[in-house]
């Protein structure tokens, strides 16, 4: 049975299309939800939680329908909001307590004691939270989510704003709960990370799931080598004659993505195509595609296209 | 229910205790208006005048007192307290009765500080069942209260518009109301506008049992005023939070 199932989820916010159709099914694993700012990942998490009703569709989450039986999916997923949201006045204990209380759970004391060990806040667990750092806040709602032992759990970008250590951090407890069986649902823009731990991720875009499967298949989409040129001033766009074999994936900012079955050989292609319409080229490099590759290659920057002549490019990708 | 009840309201005692500019305020500002208009204002309607305010000034702090329910709320839902709390199984509506309870319950502390107060400088000492009654009025107008607050903070999503009403709500019904003169020195239209003025229901109930009497009348009126707002109250939140 999936831990959480999606079958045409929509939201609607007026006419504003924040989460369109999505059909997603996540068994026990770490499921990243990726995609840029305002692209639906919270809105989604929100409908799973039961915290909106969608427009359309349905989901499921533990089998148990979000509309129809929210009580049952409450009691078997735990949420941590984007926006942190602990106590700042109440210590981290007490911050625990007041969520061991409401679970009902059977020994308080005890259970919190255990989960500040696990979160390594044992030694500052008396004082208040709002001497915490970003980092340990992080880390006391992960333990208050995980009172009540929940079957999934709802991470909304529990990374963001932390450094690379408490980053790391996290993700060694977010991985260690899912091999002790929880599914983790989790959302980031740190393509990184999701690279490194996610089983699996969808990439959002405008509400749509833009593509989807594990990190590895997503790569292989590309070719096997990325080139990507910096270009000093105005970008001049360049016509795809003499490019065959080469694709565009995109820019972010003033670096322009190609991928390439021979990345060798295409270095010298591209400088000339880009050279001959005009462009100045500062530097170039080539490697591995990434997971950010994918997410370039299936979002894109819209807000910076430049009259590339993206489309042609994209219609090619598609051949393979 | 009950459980998740108390432990909203714990979390909520805590969080009052912490902040101490919070436990002042909420205890010296009707110390300071009793002492004020009790004692300080040179006016002379009535025999005593203390005993004609007290009642005033007690249903005036349950009103500001009710009135902050809202806001607690409303902080819960802009520090995203409050969604954490309703994706839990915990019954939802618990959320409202223990913010509703935790501002009468601290009311009724507030409550206790001026009536003791109001003896030490002066006010006729009333015998305990006029003190039950008098808490038991107060205490279901603060429901009464609380739950519209609430109601509206439901539907408000900012902290500046909530703060815009319940200063628009608060004095302009406190002066309107039979609070600081009888009505019979009142101007004709502030009389009329007392007479249909909630806070002076429940002043004039006050003013009854200090005079001897059992309003039952006025006490039955408040009980199902403050279960039909609860009422609304809890309507509210279930539409609003699916
Ligand atoms: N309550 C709301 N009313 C109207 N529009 C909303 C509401 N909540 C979200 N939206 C819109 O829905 C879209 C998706 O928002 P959502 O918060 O799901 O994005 P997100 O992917 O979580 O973004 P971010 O990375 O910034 O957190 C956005 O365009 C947003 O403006
Ligand atoms: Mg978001």
């Amino acid at each position: 049975m999936a831990s959480i199932e999606t079958v045409g989820l929509t939201k609607n916010y007026g006419g504003l299309c924040a989460v369109d159709g999505l059909n997603i099914e996540i068994k026990d694993e770490i499921f990243g939800l990726l995609g840029p700012n305002g692209s639906g990942k919270t809105t989604t998490v929100l409908m799973l939680t039961t915290l909106i009703s969608q427009t359309r569709g349905s989901a499921s989450v533990c089998g148990y329908d979000t509309i129809k039986q929210p009580d049952k999916v409450r009691s078997c997923l735990s949420y941590v909001p984007q926006d942190m949201a602990i106590d700042t006045n109440l210590t981290g204990r007490e911050n625990m307590m007041v969520f061991a209380r409401l679970y009902g759970i059977e020994n308080p004391k005890d259970k919190v004691d255990e989960l500040l060990g696990i979160m390594e806040l044992s030694d500052r667990a008396d004082d208040l939270a709002k001497t915490y750092s970003g980092g340990m806040r992080r880390r006391l709602e992960l333990a208050e989510a995980l009172v009540h032992e929940p079957d999934v759990i709802f991470l909304d970008e529990p990374t963001l704003g932390l450094d690379v250590g408490a980053r790391k951090k996290i993700w060694r407890h977010i991985y260690s709960l899912n091999r002790k069986g929880m599914t983790i649902f989790v959302t980031t823009h740190y393509m990184d990370e999701a690279e490194q731990f996610c089983d699996r991720v969808g990439i959002i875009d405008h509400g749509k799931i833009a593509a989807l499967g594990t990190p590895s298949e997503l790569k292989s989409q590309l070719m096997s080598d990325v080139i990507t040129v910096s270009i000093d001033g105005e970008f001049f766009p360049v016509s795809p004659d003499g490019l065959n074999g080469i694709l565009y994936v995109g820019n972010s900012g003033d670096e322009y993505s190609f991928t390439a079955e021979n990345g060798r050989e295409a270095l010298p292609l591209i400088a000339d195509a880009l050279k001959s319409s005009g462009n100045r080229v500062r530097s170039m490099a080539m490697r591995e595609p990434s997971l950010d590759d994918v997410f370039l290659q299936s979002v894109g920057k819209q807000e910076e296209e430049q009259g590339f002549e993206e489309l042609k490019y994209r219609l090619m990708l598609r051949r393979r | 229910m009950m459980k998740g009840v108390l432990t909203y309201m714990h979390r909520d005692f805590i969080r009052w205790f912490r902040y101490r500019v919070g436990v002042v305020s909420v205890l010296v500002l009707p110390a300071a208006w009793l002492l004020f208009v009790g004692l300080a204002l040179p006016v002379q309607f009535t025999g005593n005048y203390l005993d004609f305010i007290t009642p005033g000034i007690l249903v005036m702090t349950i009103l500001t007192a009710g009135i902050s329910s809202g806001s607690l709320l409303m902080f819960d839902k802009l520090l995203g307290f409050l969604n954490k709390f309703l994706a839990m199984p915990v019954p939802r509506e618990s959320i409202l009765v223990s913010k509703i309870l935790f501002i009468s319950v601290r009311g009724i502390i507030q409550i206790t500080i001026i009536l003791v107060l109001a003896v030490l400088i002066g006010a006729t000492i009333l015998n305990p069942l006029q003190y039950g009654i008098i808490y038991l009025i107060l205490f279901l107008f603060g429901v009464f209260i609380a739950a519209f607050s609430t109601t509206v903070a439901i539907y408000l999503n900012d902290h500046d518009s909530f703060a815009a009403f319940s200063a628009m709500v608060t004095m302009p019904l406190f002066f309107t109301s039979s609070a600081l003169m009888p009505y019979d020195v009142m101007p004709g239209w502030l009389s009329t506008i007392a007479h249909v003025n909630p806070l002076s229901f429940a002043i004039d109930a006050i003013r009854d049992v200090a005079a001897g009497n059992l309003p039952l009348l006025p006490i039955v009126v408040i009980v199902v005023l403050s279960l039909f707002v609860f009422g609304i109250c809890r309507h509210v939140f279930r539409k609003l939070t699916v």
